[in-house]
């Protein structure tokens, strides 16, 4: 047979376990009061009898057997809680209130004895109470026994016993009780969490553990359970958009490159055609497609990383300036005017070869979309927020404000965006290069018309102070 | 050259001995990393292709293995995975050079071309001598039938890459890795507007142009 769930919980094992362990300590303790208590009560009756013997043993030295027999019947008269008898050597009684020694033999050296007296009750019903006393020898030979009626202490030692029986069953179901309580309680938020991982098990990425608020270990396991699975989809979504992406950027190029080779087999069969120039041009369209997916591939790993790999401390000024080294003279090939301002004495966080990639994908399109005689100008320099920025700005035709949000919008608009003039793949790199990188890609209004041209524009890659 | 591809795919090592072989050099094949190891520690090679994900044994352990085993033969790794991280664990496992897949295979025969000529020139160069093209590499000079050329830093590095690979296809791609160290695709061809710099400095005004366009592939400094 199983245990009801209940019962199979580590909190409830361990809940008894507690309470066996508490059950132990509470015994011994228990015990200790037991003996202090009912001990102490014997002790303290044995020691009233010795008085009293004592006492009667000081008439008994004053007025011989007879003071001592009249003391006797003196104090037997009173209402002390004592009881007497004075017997003969051999036994026979001479005097007292009590019938006969409780003691069947006696040897005539001091000896106690427990024993039972009876008595009647307010009812006139005979009940027994225990007694203890104490019996001598006299010098002249006669027996003395002196006793207590012990029945009241008794009664106090049992109503402390049963306080005690008492307080150990409370003891076990109060933690019982207490264990059942907090094993539902733990259980009820394990279950929560298991059932996230079952549902998350099944197919539902979207389920998430409840955080209760309590900000105890259950909220924290619960927010990092969330935190995960928030990684685990954005990441499984990064994936998914990514094959969408690259399905959709490359299904033309590839069966554009699929027509070509068909017509240029069907112009060879028939005779005509050039061979060299139609496989030159096929592999110039795979080397396209090549492309495409590389940096499709790359934008969907940062965006499913969410984070740029091995970032390092670095110099923007001097990254920029070896860009600037890099794209000046084509600049200068295809007659644009280049300059760079580059702050030297700033500091980022990233990683090089990303931000490298981003700068070259901005310079790249502010290159591709000036026209001749245009100018393109790199800064590096530092907000008043304490944010660095590199910023390219061309005299191109810019891009249409409506147009701009939606060329750094995420990857999954990028097939909107692509189709506006200015904003290829390669945006989208740097705007995912800008969000690994905890910072952002800014689009503004260039200088403004030069001749029949622009606004021109300003694309800016910010990132939060190092 | 003497040459061992370690690549589980028989197809792209097929393509990849076929393409060696007719470039005239002598290609030897393993099918996985373990056969890898045991061909490599028969026989001398001049260079290695070795592909990363391979059955049996990986390409990393076998290039790791061969290194503890003090082999130096050059090794150029294959691998369909690109990023940076990838790339440093194939360097530091021991590989001296990294091709992505897909590759294009002019690319592949200079990087290991380019391999197998660095092996050659262990020894500490000090001057640089392709043809008539003369490079003092302490005096950071470069003359040409004893005329001094003015270079830029950038150019002179570049320059000194091309003579250090004479008579080899050099691609755009190892010219960026090399001399600019990215490893990216610029849009535009950067490289190109930095040779065709180069060139006129070395080229114009003399009999004969050095700096030569490999249609498909790069560059390369004739002899």
């Amino acid at each position: 047979m199983r245990l009801p769930r209940l019962f199979r919980t580590t909190p409830f094992r361990l809940t008894l376990l507690f309470l066996a362990l508490f059950g132990a300590a509470a015994s011994a303790f228990l015990a200790y009061i037991y003996v202090a208590t009912a001990g102490e009560a014997q002790r303290r009756t044995d020691k009233e009898i010795t008085r009293e013997a004592a006492s009667l043993a000081g008439a008994y030295n004053r007025g011989g057997l007879d003071g001592l027999n009249q003391s006797l019947i003196e104090r037997a008269a009173n209402e002390r809680p004592f009881l007497y008898l004075l017997m003969t050597p051999q036994g026979q009684r001479i005097s007292g209130s009590i019938a006969e020694s409780p003691l069947d033999k006696f040897d005539g050296s001091p000896t106690w004895a427990s024993f039972s007296v009876s008595d009647l009750d307010a009812e006139n019903r005979p009940v027994k109470h225990p007694a203890r006393g104490f019996q001598e020898r006299l010098a002249s030979g006669e027996i003395l026994f002196v006793g207590a009626d012990i029945g009241e202490d008794q009664a106090y030692v049992g109503k402390i016993v049963r306080a005690l029986w008492g307080a150990g069953a409370l003891v076990v179901v109060l933690g019982l009780a207490g264990g059942v309580l907090v094993s539902r309680n733990v259980s009820r938020s394990m279950a929560s969490l298991t059932d996230v991982v079952a549902s998350v098990r099944n197919g539902d990425f979207g389920a998430r553990a409840r955080v209760r608020g309590s900000r105890d270990e259950f909220d924290e396991l619960a927010e990092g359970i969330n935190d995960m699975l928030d990684r685990l989809e954005r990441s499984m979504a990064g994936h998914r958009h990514a094959g969408d992406a690259i399905a959709h950027d490359l299904r033309s190029p590839v069966t554009r490159l699929r027509a070509r080779l068909e017509a240029a087999y069907i112009d060879l069969e028939a005779g005509r055609g050039n061979a060299e120039q139609a496989l030159a041009q096929a592999l110039e369209d795979t080397d396209g497609v090549l492309k495409t997916f590389g940096a499709v591939l790359a934008i969907a790993r940062l965006q499913a990383a969410g984070e740029a790999p091995s970032p390092q401390l670095l110099n923007p000024g001097e990254l920029a300036a070896n860009m600037a080294e890099l794209y000046e003279p084509v600049c200068e090939d295809v007659e644009l005017e280049f300059r760079a301002e580059l702050a030297q004495d700033l500091v980022v966080r990233g990683n090089h070869e990303f931000l490298a990639q981003a700068l070259a994908n901005i310079l790249d399109n502010a290159v591709k979309y000036t026209p001749t005689g245009g100018a393109i100008m790199l800064r590096v320099r530092q907000r008043s927020s304490g944010e660095v920025e590199f910023s390219v700005t061309d005299t191109g035709p810019g891009v249409p404000e409506a147009d701009r949000s939606r060329v750094v919008d995420r990857f999954v608009r990028l097939e909107n965006s692509r189709n506006q003039p200015g904003a290829g793949l390669g945006l989208s790199l740097v705007a995912a290069v800008a969000e690994a990188h905890h910072g952002r890609l800014e689009l503004a209004e260039g200088p403004g018309m030069v001749g029949d041209i622009g606004p021109g524009l300003r694309v800016a890659l910010v990132l939060p102070r190092a | 050259m003497r040459i061992l591809i370690v690549e589980d795919d028989v197809e792209a090592a097929e393509a990849m001995d076929r393409g060696l072989t007719e470039g005239g050099h002598e290609c030897r094949r393993a099918a996985d990393g373990e056969e890898g190891l045991a061909v490599a520690r028969q026989a001398e090679f001049d260079v290695m292709i070795v592909d990363r994900m391979m059955p049996r044994m990986d390409g990393v352990t076998l290039v790791e293995t061969l290194r503890r085993d003090g082999d130096q033969t050059p090794v150029l790794f294959l691998s369909a995975l690109g990023e940076i991280n990838d790339r440093v664990t194939g360097l530091k496992a021991g590989g001296d050079d990294y091709l992505v897949k897909p590759y294009a295979f002019a690319e592949l025969i200079a990087r290991v071309e380019a391999l197998s000529r660095r092996r050659e020139t262990g020894s500490v160069q000090t001057l640089l001598k392709v043809g008539d093209l003369e490079m003092d590499l302490i005096g950071r000079s470069v003359h040409r039938q004893g005329k001094e050329i003015d270079l830029q830093p950038r150019e002179f590095q570049l320059l000194e890459f091309m003579m250090r690979h004479a008579g080899q296809s050099v691609t755009r791609t190892m010219l960026l890795e090399k001399v600019w160290e990215y490893h990216f695709d610029p849009q535009t061809n950067v490289i190109d507007v930095h040779i065709s710099r180069l060139r006129s400095k070395i080229d114009k005004g003399f009999d004969r142009a050095m700096l030569q366009t490999v249609r498909g592939a790069g560059y390369r400094l004739e002899t």
